[in-house]
């Protein structure tokens, strides 16, 4: 993997090949059906596309949309019961859907290669790397056994595998999900395919993991001359690395343009509110936060006939004719099917625009101009840090440790050991604040919170609760005190009995703490089914009902009832589309301001956690990294691996998206069970030193950083006063 | 099946009525043709053997040895007579209301039993559970048949006697699959998030794991009064089940049996039948109300 | 591996313990104890003292279960007076017999299930689904010596081209020199098993066909035939083989009716006659063999399992 492909490489190269005539795949008005036991859904709705040879197309879109559809419709893999019903798929100019069953298997194993989103259960667990790599080989070119063996080791070195000619002879549960989906990468592109299809090909994986194959993906498209269709939900992916852009709602293509252009200067109006949903279209260079635009409802229900703009029932600026008119996709380079779009930005270019456009020296913000009457004024923005330091912590964690015993029977080769799941970690958080929780998996973020809420007990440290070490206290008077801290669950859906009425989930926790009497409590359920903007009618009704962000929202009543102090959030919205993020996001912090709650939010998205938190901690391999205001952790990190995280950070802002050579971490996460001595990050870290060999103390004021060579000092001014952090 | 999800897209805050969780299960439970046919069938084989008696009316204590062997039609035996001039018909009727509650009760009695076991040991974990588990595990290695005939041999069987036998040792796959279902419940979100608002397991297993978990129970109920229905007749045939003149179907088969030669078609292929009709109908209602007892079928 | 290997095996030598343990109570809860089991009704009470005492069954239980172990070990499992035999002795003749049946039934289940669980799962929820699955379902539901009577009534009467009676030779090569008896015996007992293993081979891969992996390799332009066939066949089949062991009391059990049935001189028919005479002795020697064959087979199955599936066998766990 060559580091240096930087931008100008990138755009040049292939801009030949839009010119040269034929597209390499064409859509013309696709239709796709699929027929479920409660009707027929129309996931695909007249979709044309096109991709020009060695070029990058991105499709994007939130849950439904129909992005992964396309890809399966294009790739004859649709699940049971779905159809094609309509349209063309040309691929170097011959129709896939009038060629032989045969002819068309062969072109998908020899032209075409995907990539599928989940790499844990994309390879057959039970056959060989090599050989899987080796397979389309062996089927489609009639390679020989010990010669498809060579070529695998080949792909496989060319795919960044480490030891390829060790890895062909293992099975896919012994690698990490970082080196499957190296190893789907590779089988995808071994008969040199001239189209590559990655269906959301990171979203299963860390962010540090995520950068280093979209990376691959862009090297390898290079090498290879080949076009990518990148599918994905983020935005922030696609605007790194795509040349063109098709955003996609409720079964169709509502815009597309080339990449710079979309999100320079978005036309549709839901291009529009979906870039403005986003964090970190929300996170004011001078500091403090807006609101959120979040874009009210669900999309529509694709079964049933739909009338005029699918968008209409969710957009601002909708109109009478909006819910009449089916409006089609505008002629030219830039495509909206929008009949009130956003108006053209002066200096943006109209009418034909060249397929690439180099990136402009300044790129300007999308601006919310022209706000809707709907969007509400823009809160004041939180202070970054509470100025009363004085005040009681909620909640103040010291030392804290939690290992996990390792049971012997059925680990092969492991001694029976323990997994340091959390080592020696301390923070307070004050009331009123949000505490930031990031880190990727494994890193013992959710163990933080577990222990917080008092779901397990430490192996060693104190949790002190308004002044109270928990510690010292019996399971009965510990139980009462985690009334004043509750957890929200990442999936509601599992964290609510399947079998109870959302009346009965919202009084358990009045019941359990007998809060009340019975009418007491139904008093209660209502003003907590008001906050969280819910209708009454969702009292009768079973947690299956709902949707997603419906959920979290009854979930985020049900953590309130019993008037905590703290609520500690375990990745709350990583399971949501942008669209619904923002609407939950805007109501935590609404909640926040309202009664005065602290939250523990815990999540692997830093963009999240950037917008919602008011200090953050960065947590590595079990260790608490870097602490500090949220501002200065994001812009100015003090430690190596807080900047790779945030280097790693997709991001629809092109200069931040540009930025492809900072600082990225390599390599593997060590096992928990035999953690690094010293610094656990100085087996992957870039600046590693004789000295990291001994363990750095987490140092400094306000910002404090657990490293012996921080990438700078904590700016001057800042009072070097320790904290309760002792 | 995410990309099928994907497609639907989320579920839409529903304007009809609410709907009870039963009224919903009732309605899965009714989409599905079988278990509605294997509904009819119990209640019609049940009806015939408990009320068939009120109107066709036979003597079944008395043996007639001036009409065995009856074809039916003659004599107005409908179905004519046994070796020994008992109705046939009217034997069926008294077999299937002994066939029909010795299931019925070995299989609740199983039912019970093993639940009652396997939650004390999914619940309580530990010594409790491995030893439990052991034992099960110990029972479940003896083939049924195997250990059902030397109880028979050492008391003799009588209808109650068979309840007692076949329920008393078929507790295994219930205790086995309610332990399995404690251990997944016990471990579920909902039932943390419960712990995280200061719940004790008292309240985990009442409001939590009972009731997620009686709907499996319930199925497997149904498995079980099939197969003790089968249990009884195997013992019948095998020469222990319960003596004359009480009857049950499998008895009646394998005296019918001894007929095969003879052509008394009557005596041999009615009993049989009827066995494999009972026991298909719990098996279409027990795989009718699994699907009904199963909340995550109707999301999406 | 050899972790579990040895985990698997305490278990097996666990479970093994505890089937001579209900035994053994079975025995000392008979009325009249073992004595009275062993010298039949018309002894008096003298002779079970006598006997009593010479077995040391006046001794105290713990004392008693471990002679009873010991006496296990040296392969002694008693004295049938009915036969005039010795209970190993009787089991030596038959067990090799009701071994030939169950493998042969085994093996004719298995060459037909996997094919039939397979078809129905590619073709799923049309015809020969349905078909099989109704035809399985109805095999599951008959009584096996109705089953059996209905083949005998088919094959040897109505279109009489086999034999209504097993063979009846005193050894297996003589059980074996008349294949023509065994048909019927081992298909009425394979027609069961069939029944629970297509239905098991078919859910094992429906399961595996909606794994993600077969999207993959249908991306990779594989003929149907070669995703069924090099990709989902073993993961769907690995499971069957601990199946193969789960199911071994049941098919025990049906190998008691069929060789009551078909008058096999194997095992099974050894204990009905025991069970009908009360023959004790007889039934507790068999009950406990059966068992250990059963808990030895479970075993083998589980290990073969693990040996086979790399995801158990580099993982080393069962689960």
């Amino acid at each position: 993997m060559s580091e240096s492909i930087g931008l100008t490489a990138r755009h040049s190269a292939p801009a030949g090949h839009a010119a040269a005539g034929r597209p390499l795949l064409e859509l013309r008005d696709l239709d796709t059906d699929i027929a479920l036991r409660r009707g027929t859904v129309h996931a695909l709705d007249g979709i044309s596309l096109d991709v020009a040879p060695g070029q990058t197309l991105g499709v994007v879109g939130e849950s439904g949309s129909g992005k992964t559809m396309t890809a399966l419709s294009i790739m004859g893999l649709l699940p049971p019961g779905g159809r094609v019903t309509g349209g063309q798929i040309l691929f170097e100019g011959r129709d896939l859907r009038s060629l032989p069953t045969d002819e068309v298997r062969r072109i998908r194993g020899v032209r075409m290669g995907m990539v599928f989103q989940d790499p844990l259960t994309s390879l057959n667990p039970t056959i060989r790397i090599g050989a899987q790599v080796a397979e389309p080989l062996r089927v489609h070119k009639r390679v020989g056994r010990a010669e498809a063996r060579d070529r695998a080791i080949e792909i496989l070195r060319r795919v960044g595998m480490p030891r390829p000619e060790r890895i062909v002879d293992n099975y896919p549960h012994e690698l990490s999900g970082g080196m499957r989906q190296r190893v789907a990468i590779a089988m995808a592109l071994v008969c040199s395919p001239s189209l590559l299809i990655a269906d959301e090909p990171t979203t299963a994986l860390d962010v540090t993991t995520q950068r280093q194959i979209l990376e691959l993906i862009d090297d390898l498209r290079e090498e290879f001359g080949m076009a990518v269709i990148l599918v994905t939900h983020d935005l922030g992916v696609i605007a790194g690395r795509a040349d063109r852009v098709a955003v996609m709602y409720a079964g169709r293509v509502v815009e597309t343009a080339a990449t710079e252009q979309l999100f320079h200067a978005p036309r549709h109006r839901y291009t529009e509110a979906l870039m403005r949903a986003l964090p970190e279209s929300a996170i004011r260079d001078s500091g403090g936060h807006d609101r959120l635009i979040s874009i009210p409802g669900l999309p529509p229900d694709l079964s049933g006939p739909l009338t005029g703009c699918r968008f209409a029932a969710r957009c601002s600026y909708v109109s009478d004719d909006c819910r009449t008119t089916d409006p089609s996709l505008t002629p030219g380079a830039h495509q909206h099917a929008c009949l009130h779009p956003v108006p053209t930005p002066a200096g943006a270019v109209t009418g034909p625009v060249p397929a690439r456009v180099e990136p402009a020296a300044e790129p300007a913000r999308v601006e919310p101009a022209a706000a809707p009457a709907r969007v509400e004024p823009a809160a004041a923005p939180v202070t970054a840090a509470p100025a009363e330091v004085t005040e009681l912590p909620v909640l103040s964690v010291q030392n804290l440790v939690k290992n996990y015993p390792v049971h012997g029977r059925g680990l092969l080769r492991r001694t029976a050991g323990q997994v340091s799941a959390v080592a020696d970690v301390s923070f307070a958080v004050r009331p009123g604040e949000t505490f930031g929780l990031v880190g990727e998996s494994g890193c013992g973020k959710s163990t933080v919170g577990r222990l917080s809420v008092g779901l397990e007990r430490p192996s060693a440290g104190q949790i002190v609760l308004d002044g109270t070490d928990l510690t010292d206290l019996t399971g009965r008077e510990r139980r009462r005190m985690h009334r004043q801290v509750q957890l929200m669950f990442q999936d509601s859906y599992a964290a609510m009995n399947p079998r109870m009425r959302v009346d009965a989930i919202l009084a358990e926790p009045l019941e359990i703490q007998k809060v009340g009497d019975s009418s007491a409590r139904q008093a209660r359920i209502a003003t907590l089914l008001d906050q969280v903007g819910l209708s009454r009618r969702a009292l009768e009704r079973y947690p299956h009902e709902f949707s997603g962000g419906q959920l979290q929202r009854i979930g985020l009543a049900r953590s309130l009832a019993l008037h905590p102090r703290l609520i500690v959030g375990d990745e709350p919205v990583s399971a949501l589309d942008v669209s619904i993020q923002a609407q939950v996001l805007n109501l935590m912090r609404d909640l926040q301001r309202e009664l005065g709650l602290a939250y523990i939010f815990i999540s692997h998205d830093l963009s999240v956690v950037d917008y919602m938190a008011d200090r953050i901690g960065v947590m590595y391999l079990g260790k608490l990294v870097e602490i500090g205001p949220a501002r200065e952790v994001v812009r100015a990190a003090r430690h190596p691996y807080t900047q790779a995280l945030v280097d790693a950070v997709p991001s629809i802002t092109p200069d931040r998206a540009a930025t492809r050579d900072g600082t990225t971490i390599r390599g593997e996460l060590p096992s928990a069970l035999d953690p690094p001595t010293g610094c656990r990050f100085r087996t992957r870290c870039p600046r590693a030193a004789d000295i990291c060999t001994t363990e750095p103390p987490l140092a400094g004021g306000l910002h404090q950083v657990a490293c012996h060579l921080p990438l700078r000092p904590e700016p001057t001014g800042t009072p070097t006063q320790v904290q309760a952090v002792g | 099946m995410s990309t099928l999800s994907e497609a639907v897209g989320p579920a839409e805050p529903t304007d009809t009525p609410p709907r009870g969780l039963w009224r919903q299960g009732l309605t899965v439970f009714c989409e599905n043709r079988l278990a509605l046919v294997g509904l009819g069938l119990f209640v019609l084989l049940a009806g015939v053997s408990f009320l068939g008696p009120l109107v066709y009316q036979t003597d079944q204590v008395h043996t007639d040895l001036a009409s065995v062997h009856l074809a039916p039609g003659e004599q107005g035996h409908l179905l004519g007579t046994d070796g020994v001039g008992y109705d046939q018909l009217g034997r069926l009727m008294l077999g299937g209301q002994t066939s029909i509650i010795v299931g019925l009760a070995a299989g609740v009695l199983a039912t019970i039993v093993g639940t009652l076991l396997g939650a004390i040991a999914g619940f309580f974990g530990g010594w409790v559970d491995a030893a439990v588990m052991r034992v099960v595990d110990a029972m479940m290695s003896i083939p049924s048949l195997f250990l059902f005939m030397l109880l028979a041999a050492i008391v003799t069987p009588s209808a109650p006697m068979l309840i007692l036998i076949i329920g008393a040792f078929a507790w295994l796959g219930p205790a086995r699959l309610v332990r399995g279902e404690a251990l997944t419940l016990r471990s579920r979100e909902y039932v943390q998030a419960m712990r995280g608002m200061g719940g004790t397991g008292g309240r985990a297993v009442r409001r939590h794991i009972i009731p997620n978990a009686i709907g499996t129970v319930i199925v497997n109920a149904t498995f079980q009064v099939a197969d003790a229905i089968l249990y009884v007749a195997y013992l019948s045939f095998l020469g222990l089940g319960i003596p004359p003149p009480a009857a049950n179907w499998g008895g009646m088969l394998s005296d019918g049996l001894a007929d095969t030669y003879s052509g008394h078609w009557w005596l041999l292929y009615p009993p049989g039948i009827a066995i494999i009709l009972i026991v298909l109908a719990f098996n279409f209602i027990g795989d009718g109300l699994r699907d009904a007892f199963e909340v995550r079928l109707r999301r999406r | 591996m050899a972790r579990y290997l040895i985990a698997r095996l305490g278990q097996a030598l666990i479970v093994i313990v505890l089937v001579t343990v209900i035994a053994f109570l079975i025995l000392h809860l008979l009325p009249g104890g073992a004595a009275r089991a062993t010298l039949g009704k018309e002894a008096t009470l003298e002779q079970l003292a006598a006997f009593n005492h010479e077995m040391g069954y006046d001794r105290p239980l713990i004392q008693q279960y471990g002679m009873y172990v010991q006496r296990l070990l040296q392969g002694d499992l008693g004295y049938s007076y009915q036969l005039n035999q010795s209970v190993l002795e009787a089991i030596e003749q038959r067990l090799p017999k009701t071994m030939v049946l169950s493998l042969l039934s085994t093996l004719l289940a298995v060459v037909l299930a996997i094919p039939l669980g397979v078809l129905q799962a590619i073709r799923r929820n049309r015809w020969p689904d349905y078909a099989i699955t109704a035809l399985s379902l109805l095999a599951y539901a008959t009584p096996i010596f109705f089953l059996g009577l209905m083949m005998i009534i088919v094959f040897s009467q109505v279109w009489p081209i086999l034999p209504p009676e097993a063979p009846q030779g005193f050894t297996v090569a003589e059980l074996l020199a008349d294949p023509a008896g065994l048909v019927l015996p081992t298909a009425t007992l394979a027609i069961v098993t069939i029944a629970v293993y297509a239905r098991y081979v078919r859910s094992s891969m429906i399961d595996n066909l909606n794994e993600n992996y077969v999207r993959t390799a249908r991306s990779k332009g594989l003929s149907e035939r070669r995703v069924v066939l090099r990709h989902t066949l073993r993961n769907g089949l690995f499971p069957v083989i601990t199946l193969l062991g789960m199911y071994l009391p049941a098919l025990f059990s049906g190998a008691l009716v069929v060789e009551s049935l078909f008058n096999f001189p194997g095992m099974g028919q050894l204990f009905w006659q025991a069970a009908l005479k009360r023959d004790f002795p007889i039934l507790l020697g068999v009950t406990v063999i059966i068992s250990i064959a059963t808990v030895v087979g479970a075993l083998v199955a589980d290990l073969l399992y693990a040996a086979v599936d790399p995801r158990v066998r580099l993982r080393g766990s069962a689960t």
